[in-house]
């Protein structure tokens, strides 16, 4: 089977693409001036807004950098907490199925606010499992929370190709 | 299928999918200690089989890997490596898959024994370059002697996009590779690619066997 048969081919053609783009996007974040020109300030930001809405809650939160720290509980946000890996595969997922640039332009600014909001709740109930159940707080942060933001990722792109790309389309109105 | 068909495929999925990944963590919390053993296992295999003496084990303990070297000196520190993040994408994968119709069908099992064979390989593959950044990178002068700065480069690339990128694609891609006739069933009608469309318009014509038969093959894989 030849690179052509294979590209003619809709799920090898997303799957190429899909790697593609997802290959690209992580090597340019793994870029060390990219990390400390967006990553890091990024981490920073979402850390920040955590911070603000734990204080909403009533915590007594000290923000320094990426660590929040109460007096019940610290947690400090990574570069794999902070939502921008779920992002990065739902964006190449969006970008790589067949559908129209108006269609692609509204699943990425959705799926990106909507990922932000799932990974703050993530932030927010880990603290406070971190405080109330410490027992549970690796399984929860690992296998728990983790499978849920992918398959939250998962659904959103099922959600936005549903709604966006199952209208009759026209030769004119294809962008794949 | 008509759009009304499509639509209850897609109110299925959804419903079913907190439900599937319920079943999916307890069989993977079932399965987790085989799941260490043969993840460790297999990373063992294929270190040992590139370096010369063959001097690592991988021991589970605790559901992390302990990177026992023969020649490790008595007193020296072991390293672990989480074994818990390298599999716990099972979950993804099995949840996805139960989701869809008829999962237990001999297709949708077949489709299922494949994809978790090619995860596991990835699993594998995760463990296998944490090991080789552990050498490469985190152990000092011996690191530096043993390994050039391509190496590090190499193996350090390799860790860091089978980690957390591949961890979190993986299971995904795996699933729609497989099922790609299924999701895009569930997805729409126009979907099921550009060729289902076009090759619908002239339906209303009387078609030949052997095109249906054609249409079939690739709409099923």
């Amino acid at each position: 089977m030849d690179f052509r048969s294979l590209w003619h081919r809709p799920e090898s053609r997303f799957l190429i693409l899909f790697l593609s783009i997802l290959g690209v996007s992580f090597t340019i974040v793994a870029l060390k001036p990219v990390n400390d020109a967006f990553v890091v300030p990024y981490t920073t930001l979402i850390a920040k807004v955590a911070g603000i809405i734990l204080g909403l809650f009533g915590e007594d939160i000290t923000i320094n950098g990426c660590l929040l720290r109460s007096p019940r509980f610290a947690v400090t946000i990574y570069n794999g907490c902070n939502g921008l890996i779920t992002s990065l595969i739902f964006i190449s997922g969006v970008l790589a199925f067949p559908a129209r640039l108006s269609a692609k332009v509204i699943g990425v600014i959705g799926g990106l606010v909507s990922i932000q909001i799932i990974n703050m709740v993530r932030i927010i109930s880990l603290f406070y499992i971190g405080i109330y159940f410490p027992k549970l707080f690796n399984s929860s942060h690992i296998f728990i929370w983790q499978s849920l933001v992918i398959l939250a990722g998962v659904t959103l792109w099922i959600v936005w190709a549903h709604l966006f790309t199952a209208q009759p389309k026209t030769d004119e109105g294809r962008n794949d | 299928m008509n759009p009304s068909e499509h639509a209850a495929l897609y109110r299925s999925f959804l419903k079913r999918l907190p439900m599937t990944l319920l079943a999916a963590m307890l069989l993977w919390l079932a399965l987790r200690p085989v799941l260490d053993v043969a993840v460790s296992g297999f990373a063992q295999l294929l270190v040992r089989s590139f370096e010369y003496p063959r001097v690592t084990r991988l021991v589970v303990e605790d559901h992390s890997a302990e990177v026992r070297r023969s020649d490790f000196r008595t007193d020296s520190g072991i390293p672990a490596i989480p074994l818990t993040e390298k599999h716990f994408n099972t979950i993804v994968l099995l949840a996805l898959y139960f989701a869809l119709p008829r999962p237990f069908s001999r297709r949708q099992l077949e489709r299922l024994f494949m994809g978790w064979c090619i995860l596991y390989l990835t699993q594998t593959m995760n463990v296998l370059f944490h090991v080789k950044c552990l050498y490469a990178l985190s152990l000092g002068e011996w690191s530096v002697q043993n390994y050039s700065d391509l190496a590090r480069d190499f193996y350090g690339f390799w860790r860091y996009f089978t980690d957390l990128p591949g961890r979190f694609s993986f299971p995904f891609l795996i699933w729609l590779g497989f099922n790609w006739d299924l999701v895009t069933r569930l997805i729409g009608p126009t979907l099921s690619s550009g060729e289902e469309t076009t090759k619908k318009k002239p339906s209303t014509k009387p078609t030949t066997r052997p095109k249906s038969k054609r249409r079939k093959r690739t709409s099923g894989r």
